[in-house]
């Protein structure tokens, strides 16, 4: 009897993925559809699919600015990554810290409210002015926007922790580290990886708009370039990128998060 | 069999908790009691009466508010690994296998992996989860999560172990099934046992002593003697007879 009731469960998952699915496929289709018709009535101004696509097909041969399109995306990402890398680092330690210990969110806590804020590009002008407009600046704007959400997220987890995990920490006796270390940290993990999660997105935002200010290369700058250039398919293909990364990085994430919280996905 | 060895001694244990307006709330008063080795004592008493509290200030995650307990002549205070805990079900680590779970007090002791795992497995296999080590807790039924939290007890090899109302939340089919289960563990594990619940029934069937209880403020109202040989019937005349006795005696507001 169990047996059945699993095999419907499963066909009844099986015809709502289709269902996902295709719902999914309608919206796409409306999106080009909405676009097809726009750009038909005023195609001087927005570029057709076609269009796009022919510049699409160009930009992959003919590099901008000498680097590829490839190379374009590369050094986007390779920003977000090193500035992603050292918000996880540094915004789970300090989220925890301030999360498990009353004492230092009281402490650090309402700075960290004044800061939060504030948006990652009104840091642009203080930050251009100490650091000039090299590479470090731009890393630097992306990892203030990213460890924002991890900050939150990793002490939100911690203050969020059922007592009775942690009496079991105490009842066998465990020490600080140890109680931290296998029972708090991995009780927080799933709302830590929601931000995570977030900070993923905030970061690819941010490196855009950074690149649109001052770069000589990444996506970002492509966006600029096409519109100095009044080259509007340019900017139409580096939209579609844009768009199209962040929902593969999103994608990423989620595996990331299946990696590492193995537990959360089992009913 | 040390029937009458004194492990463990409350000497007049209270507790007062106060609220944030400063109004305070007696839920413990003056509880004095004896306990012995190899006994299983089960505390019966109404919902909230604070059975829980006492055992919570046993296992030294609450400090009585005045008072003392006393483990083989010695006060304690605070956590003492002699002494071990079986939650309701819920205190099992979602992100643990069943393994993991019941190794875990162990791994604070810093006892090495090989021998640990090896005191698991045999508590494991002692509770009837041969097989299901890499499980994760959401995969399985309420009884076995218990089962879990009984062998991670035992695995930390505490000479009392204290239990939470640990069947609570098991439908009563199960909930029978445990009971047994228990009893035959302990019998092969004999540990000093305090067992908390609010079912007369199951009080009757599980224990050496009953200690009744009041409403709040927790008092000790009767002891008895369980005079039942085991194995028991829940369905004998003399069960019935000897749970019709206690149950005269209880204000269940259940």
């Amino acid at each position: 009897m169990v047996k059945g009731k699993k095999r419907e469960g499963v066909k009844a998952g099986n015809t709502k993925q289709i269902l996902n699915f295709a719902l999914s496929a309608c919206s796409i289709l409306l999106l080009l559809w909405v676009w097809f018709s726009v750009s038909a009535v005023n195609s001087r101004l927005i570029p057709t699919p076609a269009v796009t696509w022919e510049r699409f097909l160009l930009l992959l041969e003919k590099p901008v600015m000498r680097v590829s399109f490839g190379g374009h995306i590369l050094i986007s990402l390779r920003r977000i990554l090193l500035a992603l890398i050292a918000s996880w680092i540094i915004g789970i330690s300090f989220g925890v810290f301030i999360g498990w210990n009353k004492k230092m969110n009281a402490l650090l806590g309402s700075v960290f409210e004044l800061i939060r804020p504030i948006p990652p590009l009104a840091w642009i002008p203080l930050i251009t002015i100490c650091f000039g407009i090299g590479e470090f600046p731009k890393l630097l704007i992306v990892f203030i926007g990213a460890v924002m959400p991890v900050i939150i997220n990793s002490r939100a987890g911690m203050q969020g922790i059922e007592q009775i995990y942690l009496d079991v920490g105490i009842a066998f006796n465990g020490t600080q580290a140890q109680v931290l270390k296998e029972i708090a940290i991995p009780a927080a993990l799933p709302v830590i990886f929601a931000g995570i999660r977030t900070s993923t997105s905030v970061a690819w935002s941010v490196v855009l708009a950074a690149e649109m200010i001052g770069a000589n290369a990444g996506v970002g700058f492509l966006v600029v370039r096409g519109m100095n250039g009044d080259d509007m398919a340019l900017v139409v293909v580096a939209m579609i990128t844009i768009g199209v990364i962040g929902a593969l990085l999103s994608v990423l994430t989620s595996w990331m998060e299946r990696l590492v919280c193995p537990w959360m996905n089992i009913k | 069999m040390d029937e009458h060895k004194i492990i463990l001694k409350l000497r007049g244990i209270s507790k007062t908790f106060e609220n944030k307006k400063g109004e305070k709330h007696e839920v413990v008063r003056e509880i004095s009691l004896t306990v012995f080795e190899n006994e299983f004592v089960v505390f019966l008493g109404p919902g909230h009466c604070g059975k829980s509290v006492i055992i919570n200030m046993i296992e030294g995650l609450l400090t009585p508010t005045s008072g003392e307990i006393e483990l083989k002549g010695e006060p304690i205070h605070g956590s003492d690994p002699r002494i071990g805990m079986v939650f309701q079900t819920t205190a099992l680590m979602p992100w643990k296998t069943v393994m993991e779970n019941t190794e875990l007090g162990l791994k604070f002791a810093g006892v090495p992996k090989s021998e640990r795992r090896a005191a698991a497995r045999k508590y494991l296999d002692l509770v009837g989860l041969k097989g299901f080590e890499k499980a994760y807790p959401g995969q399985l039924s309420g009884g076995m999560k218990q089962r879990v939290g009984i062998a991670r007890a035992y695995a930390y090899n505490p000479e009392i172990l204290l239990m939470d109302e640990p069947f609570g939340a098991l439908d009563a089919q199960t909930r029978y099934a445990m009971e047994e289960e228990l009893i035959r563990i302990w019998q092969q594990q004999k540990r000093t046992v305090v067992f908390v619940t609010n079912n007369i029934e199951e009080a009757v069937f599980l224990s050496d002593r009953i200690v009744l209880f009041s409403e709040c403020p927790a008092r000790i109202k009767t002891i008895y003697q369980n005079p039942l040989p085991r194995p028991r019937d829940p369905i004998s005349p003399e069960f019935m007879e000897f749970r019709q006795m206690v149950s005269a005696q209880t204000d269940l507001s259940l």
